[in-house]
């Protein structure tokens, strides 16, 4: 069985941004907002689509490469919410040209639907596939200021990594191949052996240089410096997802890491990505950079939950990439408010901030409130999702990695601290206030009732990630 | 009747009207915000007449269910060792927020902050549940960053981001320890009092190992030697109505802490750290004296006075004696009353004069006898001397202590002689001997400043001259939590 009607929310997505790629040859650019509109609209279609059918057992079942289950709904939703909030966030943006309007929007769609096949795939040839539309579409989206060097040098060398660790991922999947007889993840038998190991590490390489894991995170700081800032955004948490969802897919349900021994692997990585990502953060000046490194930090806490390896730690995964979203989204867009201030490339130094309570006190209220979230202090939502996680790992017995962890989130302070440091008290340059606009604001708005929601009343997100965490088969 | 939340939320319902009131009504924040504050200590002084000092256990509890899938309850309660605190805490917040009253800059952030941060402060000692707890343990901190960070003196970049670090590091280590609590009961739960009585099953190495953990949270707070050396720069860099509430007020949070968790949850752990808590309380005492005395800042002075008072409070709880825990809990009190009234003091001193130098004055009594009469009563309760409020605490500290460690507590008797010294010598420079002309035109206390102090001087007096409330008021808990330890 095929099971198409499982794929309803991708074919709409994908036919309604082929369609954008067409009216932007017909749409004038002075009316190229209209474009985002529709992008972002389209998206919401596709978000509504997952999200009716949701609870319904026909839209549930495992097709031929993929299945639609309440986990795979889950992250496909997220994914699409990130979407359409990094689509406002691009509303704003003045940096980029109205005249490909279209196919920048195009291109974000055609990205997010590369993981909802990722989050619902369970062929490895179905999972390289959406891997591939994620990274080239990412690969364009990374260079759109075609003007602005550092873009263009961020996009090179995002393409580089890229090529290279789909390369290495293409080889693991060979040796996958050749030690199953199969690109299927499902019905596997009990597979073991050295090169059935070696085939995952592969694979697990080429994951890890979508979701950002230390030691595959070097193309991260100068592709998340040089993309347009809404690009940067989506970057920083959509594919980071998808590709957790698809590790939580394969490491722990599918191919379990504790079966095969790999728990070590997943506990040094985790421990690695947040120590280098939380030490190298300390010493950045510019805020993009920093948020890039706190973004990489960030994928180390989400490993946690899947080195627990149990369904408290699953829970752990989809809670903390939730929340991840609502904070880092609310972060990237303050930043953008600061720094997109009609100069070519913008300002992301940290000066920029200086004296920002005194030009929007708000602004900088939410900001406070997005770093103390990402560096997870209650109440707000970070707090719940780092506490889950924490306690998946204590749960399980992994006291050493908890240590690493909290350790961790006190260094993340002092550098998520700085921004606040420069915001409130650091005079103003200059003290014009500072307005943004309605769908930016928006944008905010709705991060910052996320992270404020669920971080003091956590319960109704608990319930439904705890409902969602069920995969087929 | 939910007293407890009442109390703990309405200066958050003020930090939130302060947020959305309009810019630059300074006026309109300061009378929102002293309002909250005192309906806030109104409604906690009631509790004192409900208060039943028979009653050991916890009163005024409320329960309600907040995130059932982690077995997280919204858990308040009070006792004997937690609602004296509490009074406190509401107590000197609005003494503090009058003191603030001079505060002219960014007036608006100031009392939101402020606000927030007492509603921290009361929580963590009505919390019954230790995620609770936490929340608003780490509640605290955010805005003591701010109020440090935008208001204080030359170096409050540093000290703030000190504080901030220091106490951070400390109490994500407390937050493992909850977490190790959580899964070593059976069923699993965080309500404190189900854990204070589940610890018999632990074994002696975990209750160690989780007693660690929270120490190092609970250390830093307090602060015992050697993670003290936040307090001074905080102090010192601090504003003065902040100082105030930092030595009143969060520092307690550590030794109450200790009492109720350390202690009260992890008795082997307790007994197997006892000889190195002996030891710390005695450096604190002796070494934050001496400290004390080598400083010529009056502000880092009281500081290190803290540091020194502080250890009396472990000396009392070394000797987990009734007699030691209850003069734990006066010590806290006082010390909070006295300490205060001494930071406001200085504050005072410096809004005039622009320095805190020891040396730089001299024969101030004459000049501005109402604040010397003042700050030589609260010198001199801050000394201990007989008959003022701080005597009562220390005496039964040393009292408590005693039974189980003599020698201990005849080196710390030393620390008395050196708070004695260094709080005389501090009188004698600056107001005693001829008036330092340069002070000619000093100006006495305001009627604001009066308004902040004179109730301190009149509970210094009052609990000095007739303890026996307040020592009602903790004595039946006190009696029902000693005696883990056999």
């Amino acid at each position: 069985m095929t099971h198409l009607e499982l794929l309803y929310p991708e074919m709409a997505l994908a036919a309604m941004a082929l369609g954008l790629m067409l009216a932007d040859l017909f749409i004038a650019p002075k009316h190229g907002k209209l474009l985002y509109h529709l992008a972002w609209f389209s998206a919401a279609v596709a978000l509504c689509i997952v999200g009716l059918t949701v609870t319904e057992s026909a839209y549930q079942g495992v097709g031929t490469l993929w299945t639609a289950d309440p986990m795979s709904q889950f992250f496909k939703m997220l994914v699409l919410l990130t979407t359409i909030l990094c689509l406002l966030l691009g509303l704003e943006y003045k940096q980029l040209p109205l005249r490909h309007a279209g196919t920048f929007a195009a291109l974000m769609l055609f990205s997010s639907l590369g993981m909802m096949f990722l989050v619902s795939g369970i062929d490895l040839l179905l999972i390289f596939i959406a891997l591939e539309l994620i990274s080239i579409s990412s690969f364009i989206l990374t260079g759109f200021e075609r003007k602005n060097a550092k873009s263009n040098e961020g996009a090179l060398k995002y393409f580089v990594f890229g090529a290279f660790s789909s390369a290495v991922m293409v080889y693991g999947i060979s040796l996958y191949y050749g030690a199953t007889g199969t690109t299927r993840l499902i019905g596997l038998g009990e597979p073991g052996g050295p090169l059935f190991t070696l085939s995952l590490l592969l694979i697990l390489l080429g994951f890890g240089f979508k979701a950002s894991i230390a030691p595959m995170h070097f193309w991260v700081p100068d592709a998340y410096e040089g993309a347009p800032l809404p690009v940067t955004a989506f970057l920083s948490l959509a594919p980071k997802i998808a590709t957790m969802g698809v590790i939580a897919r394969v490491f722990m349900l599918l191919i379990p890491a504790a079966q095969q021994d790999l728990t070590t692997v997943f506990m040094i990585l985790a421990g690695l990505t947040m120590t280098i990502g939380n030490f190298t953060a300390l010493f950045q000046t510019n805020v993009k950079r920093m948020l890039a490194y706190s973004s990489i930090a960030q994928a180390g806490y989400i490993l946690i939950g899947i080195v627990s390896g149990d369904a408290k730690g699953l829970e752990g995964v989809m809670l903390y990439s939730f929340v991840y979203v609502a904070m880092n989204i609310g972060a990237f867009a303050v930043v953008q408010a600061v720094g997109d201030d009609g100069t070519a490339g913008g300002n992301y130094e940290l000066s920029a901030f200086d004296g920002l309570s005194k030009r929007s006190f708000g602004l900088a209220l939410m900001m406070v409130l997005f770093l103390l979230s990402l560096s997870g202090i209650p109440p707000l939502a970070g707090f719940i999702g780092k506490f889950y996680i924490f306690s998946a790992a204590f749960k399980t017995g992994h006291y050493g990695l908890a240590v690493v962890a909290v350790l961790n989130s006190v260094v993340s302070v002092f550098y998520y601290m700085k921004i606040a440091f420069h915001m409130f008290l650091r005079p103003a340059k200059d003290e014009t206030p500072l307005l943004a606009g309605p769908y930016l604001y928006g944008g905010l708005v709705l991060a910052l009732l996320g992270v404020l929601i669920f971080g003091i009343y956590p319960e109704p997100l608990i319930a439904s990630v705890q409902a969602s965490a069920q995969a087929l088969p | 009747m939910h007293m407890l939340t009442l109390i703990t939320f309405i200066p958050v319902l003020g930090a939130l009207i302060i947020l959305a009131w309009p810019k630059d009504k300074d006026d309109a924040v300061r009378v929102i915000g002293l309002l909250t504050a005192f309906i806030s200590f109104a409604l906690s002084v009631a509790l004192f007449f409900l208060f039943d000092r028979k009653d050991p256990t916890m009163q005024f509890k409320e329960f309600a269910s907040w995130i059932p899938s982690m077995g997280i309850n919204y858990a308040l309660g009070v006792d004997g060792l937690s609602y004296p605190l509490v009074l406190l805490t509401t107590f000197m917040s609005l003494i503090s927020l009058i003191g603030s009253l001079g505060i002219k800059v960014r007036v608006k952030e100031y009392f939101f902050w402020f606000l927030i941060l007492e509603a921290g402060m009361i929580g963590v000692f009505a919390a019954l549940d230790l995620v609770l707890f936490y929340v608003f343990w780490e509640l605290t901190l955010v805005p003591m960053y701010f109020l440090i960070g935008i208001w204080g003196g030359p170096k409050k970049e540093f000290a703030a981001i000190k504080f901030f670090l220091y106490t951070l590091t400390g109490s994500v280590f407390m937050l493992l320890g909850i977490l190790a609590v959580y899964f070593q009961s059976n069923p699993h739960t965080f309500d404190i009092l189900t854990l204070m009585k589940a610890h018999a099953g632990w074994s002696e190495r975990f209750q160690i190992l989780v007693f660690i953990a929270f120490y190092l949270g609970l250390a830093v707070k307090i602060p015992a030697f050697p993670f003290h050396t936040w307090l001074p720069l905080a102090h010192v860099e601090a504003p003065t109505a902040v100082s105030v509430i930092l030595a009143a007020v969060l520092l307690k949070m550590g030794v109450y802490g200790l009492m109720r968790f350390c202690y009260g949850m992890l008795p082997l752990g307790f007994a197997w750290f006892l000889p190195i808590l002996i030891v710390i309380a005695v450096i604190n005492i002796v070494y934050g004296a001496l400290c004390a005395m080598a400083q010529t800042d009056m502000k880092k002075m009281v500081a290190y006075s803290s540091v020194n008072h502080m250890g009396y409070c472990l000396l009392g709880i070394a000797g987990a004696t009734v007699t030691g825990f209850s003069g734990a809990v006066f010590q806290m009190i006082t010390h909070g009353i006295i300490t205060g009234a001494l930071f406001l003091l200085v504050g005072v001193i410096y809004d005039r004069a622009h320095t805190r130098d020891i040396s730089a004055f001299g024969g101030l009594a004459l000049k501005i006898p109402l604040y010397s009469a003042l700050m030589f009563l609260t010198c001199f309760a801050s000394l201990g001397l007989p008959g003022l409020a701080g005597f009562v605490g220390e005496f039964l500290c040393f009292l408590g202590a005693f039974q189980m460690w003599k020698w201990h507590s005849a080196v710390a008797v030393l620390g008395i002689l050196a708070t004695a010294a260094f709080f005389l010598r501090m009188m004698e420079k600056v107001f005693m001997g001829p008036l330092n002309t340069k002070w000619s035109d000093l100006e006495d206390l305001t009627a604001r400043e009066l308004w902040s102090i004179v109730p301190l001087a009149v509970l210094t007096v009052a609990l000095g001259v007739y303890p026996k409330p307040a020592l009602d008021l903790m004595n039946t808990t006190l009696v029902s939590m000693v005696g883990l330890l056999k």
